[in-house]
């Protein structure tokens, strides 16, 4: 375990350090993300993406992040400026504390909570609160709908998502994500819990608000959800939250599924970012690929199928357990 | 209307809010508002505003003797551009009683069918992209492309085109249009599985239009509705079996209805199939296209159709086509009147939402494939 | 419950598998300005006046056809018959493009087929104005020499015609008046330099 207050001399010197690699990462990251996105799309519809800024179009993310700098930031008449001015930071804030639970290699993380994965489902939790306070501030009618649907969305998903856990736990009986990493390192944990890996990877989906399940921003329905008001950095900072949280959805998945650093070969922090950039490919391509289910089937879809499978799963996990 | 449908209900329930679909929206294809009056996600009714797009065509017609008003037969609704402009001509050579060429008539069908063809595939992408399905738009534009080009080919423009002329055409198709229709034909066959295995069959995509937007049988009694709206429903009614014209009775069709009662999703099959069926005329077009002049030998050099009234209807991408002229046997018509298909299907709007969700309105509107610019004019 | 389930997560799977493929074929777009694609031969335009090989300019013999026939009331056309022609010649033949739909009616109408589309499918300007095309303007410079031809060739016609017109009287009166002669007096022809 690498001893952080050690190599920086200091309690307070190393958690700014921590800070500072975080948000590093989170920038880097979402430029290659929304880069990668872009080119995605590009490539399924038939046609190249950004080509022009930069070679493969790489630097066109970071001319436009300069560009939407440089927007003027217009906060609308009537809208409730605490709520509205607010409500960017509180999507934001809790995924920066969300990163750094996630183990990369083995030795390579800021500390190992025994509670790691508790944390991560509670903190997730918090960025509701962030969009219900932008729809509900910026006075108006779409942003509103959109924030409606996005609390009951996040909200219905988070039990398949905690049901499709909870095997693992059992499992490996810990909670901390440092210890069901190395505990995969014969075999990863997909190969026995295919139905959970697949629920959970669903609900992660959900909880993303990512197509299939982009209703919060349904663009041809309530042209922007609860986002409609927002220009500028102000924009940007719901989409930085929203790559931030893709990207944590899926290492949290790498590390309960696909086995976090361990394979063979190359070094542990590859594979890592191999595995959980690939299935960021997976939910691209699902975004890609479907239309946008309805409000009400959204709902059916994780009371009335995932919740029972995740309870079967649930059950048949512990009575094997129990006999094996 | 039996009764009259209750557009403004209890405005001062704090349960209840408008919400207007503004002239201004990514999916009503076009400027049109509808007025929503919304319970949660319900709809309990919906007004759609038109006007908005306003263009006077109808005015123009009178100011503009019968040639003149060629280049705006197929601005009425861009998307049948090939069909209106070769509607209206006929509607004139109907007037005159003017024979045209053979060889003309299979040119004209095998255009106006193209057209139809491209038409659905904007449909389809356009309305996949409102349900949230980004990609099957851009194929869909991709294919049309290809019919584009052909059409540019020999028309000299891709969506507005002035190819025909009374008594004809303007300009003769050569060998190598033939044979990239015929290409084209081929190639659109196996595109339409492509189109099966990403659309249709997607239960993401059947669940979002099976059982919504029902337009049934009933209700075509009270509007007159027609075109695949109507033949979802299960009618068999198309113009170019009923009364066919230039051309149409000899070739053999099939025209496709609906068996679910009228949903989203009858519409999207009966759609999907009439590109099949355009696809089998156009093929047997090209097999017995005859040589000959495209151009009648007598067309008058000023045209005056005698005093009196005119109707002459076909069946476009979106329904009955029709066009009323008044003469009084002078250069200018007294009255052009278009009768276009999108304005009689919307006004099922008020009808057919209530009810349903926030969502389906997207989706009934989209099904229904309204132009604006035709509800207009 | 479990089949429809199962045929729905099929059917998922299905559409992913022809996005993934499309993926990897070549796009279709054309990255303009390097590469363009060809314009159509028939490809309507903006209209200009094309010369004609027999006059050496263009034709345009201010019929007003075109005039008449446009829909939106964009060209004027006015012209004079210069001294000791019978043709006219146009002077003034100007299109406002921003009102002009390139329907092509005045091709159809033309007489002399002067009309023609332009290859240059890319104008720009900066107001309303920018887009009132005087269609002489390759063709001034040289009006001058053109109707010296055109008149010459008229003058030539002319007396091709009398002279043709007078061997004809003279080929008749002769027949009749030989009428047992079986040949003709061969006349010369009405050539001179």
């Amino acid at each position: 375990m690498m001893d952080f207050p050690q190599i920086f001399g200091g309690h307070w010197p190393a958690v700014l350090a921590a800070t500072v690699a975080i948000m590093g990462f989170i920038t880097v990251n979402a430029l290659a993300l929304i880069w990668l996105e872009r080119k995605v799309s590009a490539r399924i519809q038939r046609r190249y993406g950004p080509t022009e800024v930069g070679p493969f179009g790489l630097l066109q993310t970071l001319m436009d992040v300069v560009k939407l700098v440089g927007k003027e930031l217009i906060t609308p008449d009537h809208v409730h400026k605490t709520l509205y001015l607010i409500a960017p930071v509180l999507v934001f804030a809790p995924l920066m504390a969300l990163l750094s639970l996630i183990p990369i290699d083995e030795g390579w993380l800021f500390h190992d909570y025994d509670i790691a994965l508790v944390l991560l489902l509670a903190f997730s939790s918090l960025n509701i609160i962030g969009i219900f306070a932008a729809g509900w501030g910026s006075n108006n009618k779409y942003a509103l709908l959109g924030a409606v649907r996005a609390v009951a969305q996040n909200i219905s998903y988070e039990i398949p998502l905690l049901l499709a856990v909870i095997p693992i736990v059992i499992m490996t009986r810990s909670l901390s994500l440092y210890e069901i990493a190395s505990a995969q390192a014969s075999y990863p944990f997909i190969l026995v819990q295919p139905l959970a890996a697949i629920i959970y990877f669903i609900a992660g989906t959900a909880e993303t608000n990512r197509a299939p399940f982009d209703i919060p921003e349904a663009e041809s329905e309530l042209v922007a959800g609860f986002h409609t008001e927002y220009s500028g950095m102000r924009f940007g900072v719901f989409f930085l939250a929203e790559f931030t949280h893709m990207v944590i959805i899926c290492s949290v998945a790498t590390i309960l599924f696909l086995g976090g650093w361990n394979g063979p070969v190359l070094p542990g922090w590859l594979w890592f970012f191999l595995k959980v950039y690939s299935l960021i490919l997976v939910m691209m391509w699902f975004r890609w690929t479907f239309p946008r289910l309805r409000f009400d089937q959204l709902m059916s879809l994780a009371w009335m199928i995932l919740v029972p499978l995740a309870l079967v799963n649930l059950l048949a996990t512990t009575v094997l357990i129990k006999l094996l | 209307m039996a009764d009259t449908i209750e557009l403004v209900p209890d405005a001062s329930d704090p349960e209840t809010y408008f919400l207007n679909m503004g002239p201004q929206h990514p999916s009503t294809h076009g400027v049109l508002r509808i007025r929503l009056h919304l319970e949660g996600e319900r709809i309990l009714s919906a007004d759609p505003i038109i006007g908005y797009g306003h263009r006077a065509h109808e005015k123009m017609a009178e100011n503009r003797d019968y040639l003149q008003f060629l280049p705006n037969s197929s601005r009425i609704d861009y998307l049948s551009g090939m069909i209106y402009n070769l509607a209206y001509c006929q509607a004139i050579e109907h007037a005159l009683e003017l024979e045209v060429p053979e060889r003309a008539q299979i040119i004209r069908i095998i255009c106006g069918e193209l057209n139809r063809i491209s038409s659905h595939l904007l449909w389809l992408g356009t309305f996949v992209l409102d349900l949230g399905g980004f990609t099957p738009f851009l194929y869909a534009f991709d294919d049309r492309e290809k019919i584009l080009d052909i059409l540019d080919s020999i028309t000299g423009s891709r969506l507005t085109y002035c190819y025909g002329r009374f008594g004809g055409v303007t300009m003769d198709v050569d060998d190598v249009f033939l044979r990239r229709t015929a290409d084209f034909c081929d190639y659109f066959k196996t595109r339409l599985n492509e189109y099966h295995e990403l659309v249709t069959d997607n239960v993401i995509y059947q669940h979002r239009t099976r059982n919504v937007g029902v337009i049934s049988t009933e209700l075509i009694q009270d509007y007159a509705l027609s075109g695949p709206v109507l033949r979802a429903a299960g009618v068999a009614q198309d113009v170019r079996k009923d009364e066919p014209y230039g051309g149409y009775e000899r070739f053999d069709f099939d025209v496709p209805v609906g068996d679910r009662g009228g949903d989203c999703f009858d519409r999207h099959t009966v759609r999907m199939e009439e590109m099949v069926q355009s696809m089998r005329i156009i093929e047997q077009a090209l097999a017995c296209i005859p040589d000959g002049p495209i151009m009648a030998p007598k067309v008058p050099k000023r045209i005056r159709p005698r005093a009196g009234d005119y109707y002459f209807a076909v069946e476009s991408a979106r329904g009955h086509f029709g066009i009323f002229i008044t003469s009084d046997g002078s250069d200018v018509p007294v009255r052009n009147k278009l009768r276009t298909p999108s304005f009689v299907n919307v006004s099922t709007m008020p009808v057919v939402l209530p009810g349903t969700m926030l969502a389906d309105t997207v989706a009934v509107l989209g099904s229904i494939d309204i132009v604006v610019p035709e509800i207009d004019r | 419950m479990i089949k429809e389930t199962i045929v729905g997560a099929r059917s998922l799977l299905t559409g992913m598998k022809v996005t993934f493929l499309n993926a990897f074929k070549k796009p279709v777009t054309s990255q303009y300005p390097r590469e363009r694609i060809e314009m159509s031969a028939a490809y309507r335009n903006v209209i200009v006046l094309v010369e004609k090989d027999d006059v050496g300019s263009h034709d345009c013999i201010d019929c007003g056809m075109c005039e008449r026939v446009c829909p939106s009331f964009c060209i004027k056309v006015e012209g004079e018959r210069p001294e000791g022609m019978k043709r006219k010649r146009a002077t003034r033949f100007e299109v406002d493009f921003a009102l002009c739909s390139e329907c092509g009616l005045c091709l159809d109408v033309c007489p002399t087929d002067t009309l023609g589309y332009s290859r240059e499918f890319d104008q720009a300007g900066y107001g309303r104005n920018d887009f009132l095309y005087d269609l002489l303007v390759p063709y001034r410079e040289r009006e001058e020499t053109v109707r010296n031809t055109l008149r010459t060739a008229e003058a030539e016609a002319a007396a091709a015609k009398k002279t043709a017109a007078a061997a004809k009287a003279a080929a008749k009166k002769a027949a009749t008046e030989t009428a047992d002669n079986g040949d003709e007096t061969p006349t010369g022809d009405g050539d001179d330099s």
